[in-house]
């Protein structure tokens, strides 16, 4: 049980290094991702400046300003998901592949037993194809959504990839965890 | 060397009573990120890097909790409430108490306490649940 954890471990770090691996070749090389980036982020910072110095302020003009800025980042923004999107669709496709025949592999095993019984709405993943009622027995599919949750972001921190937070913060994005973080 | 808070950066005074910056070499230049976050009030002039520091010192913290809770071991809903406050009650006595950071620069105090919780959170739990049946099988 404890040598399947660590298992699905390895399979996480390995399929977050080659989906980053994927979109390194595919996008982050490329000039026109970069110019994008790099556009957003400095945009990012200058409205993040404005708001703080005139974000209270009933000047129209000042206001005027600021939703222009804001209009360009998230035009910017929207381009840059765009530049993205193909090798987020493969990656999508790719990775589904890959987690159904881990998903067959594991079929109906135990690969962990929680310190803890996850709330109901949690127990259809953390139970998922698994037999009996004891509900700290875990499935391959629980513990492979959290190794990804925690190592995927982390490698693409490590690595450079993740979005700015001002970015994210200004494009609205909770916890500033980027939308593919999942997949 | 005494240390006065001014304003929102705190700021120390040698011997000869000159003012100098927390944080900094002899020669006027910042230290290392690495130095400055076990450096008390350091001074950071770029938000996003002490963001990293407590980013960085949250997985850590979740990979070490989620190490002693399994090996303890705790069980149940209180382990997980447990550690939701030793994380974030030891992130704020850090960015509150040891580097006296004005937290209105960052958005305010929730902002610094959220900062990479989900993902520590993840990893906490992946090591938690390793460590606990790893212990486990081990008795049994």
């Amino acid at each position: 049980m404890w040598e399947d954890t660590i298992l699905i471990v390895f399979i996480s770090i390995f399929t977050a290094l080659l989906g980053e691996g994927f979109t390194w070749y595919m996008v982050y090389r490329t000039e026109k991702y970069q110019k994008l980036k790099a556009e957003v982020e400095r945009q990012s910072k200058k409205l993040e400046k404005r708001k703080e110095a005139h974000g209270d302020s009933i000047d129209k003009q000042q206001k005027k300003k600021i939703e222009r800025d804001e209009e360009k980042l998230k035009n910017n923004n929207r381009d840059l998901s765009l530049v993205k999107m193909k090798s987020v669709l493969f990656i999508g496709f790719a990775f589904t592949a890959l987690l159904s025949m881990f998903n067959s592999v594991f079929d109906g095993r135990v690969v962990a037993k929680l310190p803890f019984t996850p709330i109901s709405w949690l127990q259809g993943l953390s139970h998922r194809n698994l037999s009996g009622d004891d509900y700290t027995d875990c499935s391959f599919i629980f513990i492979y959504i959290l190794c990804t949750m925690s190592i995927r972001q982390n490698i693409q921190k490590l690595l450079g990839f993740a979005p700015s937070r001002t970015a994210s913060k200004l494009s609205g994005n909770m916890f500033g965890a980027p939308p593919q973080q999942l997949r | 060397m005494t240390s006065v808070k001014s304003g929102s950066r705190t700021v120390g005074t040698d011997k000869n009573g000159s003012i100098s910056s927390i944080g900094k070499s002899a020669s006027g230049e910042l230290m290392s990120t690495w130095s400055r976050a076990f450096t008390a009030n350091s001074e950071w002039p770029d938000k996003d890097e002490f963001l990293d520091v407590i980013y960085w010192a949250r997985q850590i913290l979740g990979i070490l909790i989620g190490i002693v809770w399994g090996v303890l071991p705790l069980k149940g809903f209180i382990a997980l409430l447990l550690f939701a406050i030793v994380n974030a009650g030891l992130v704020y006595l850090y960015f509150s108490t040891f580097q006296n950071v004005d937290e209105e620069e960052y958005g305010g105090a929730w902002e610094l306490t959220k900062e990479g919780f989900m993902t520590s959170f993840a990893g906490f739990l992946v090591n938690f649940s390793a460590v606990y049946i790893h212990i486990r099988l081990k008795i049994n």
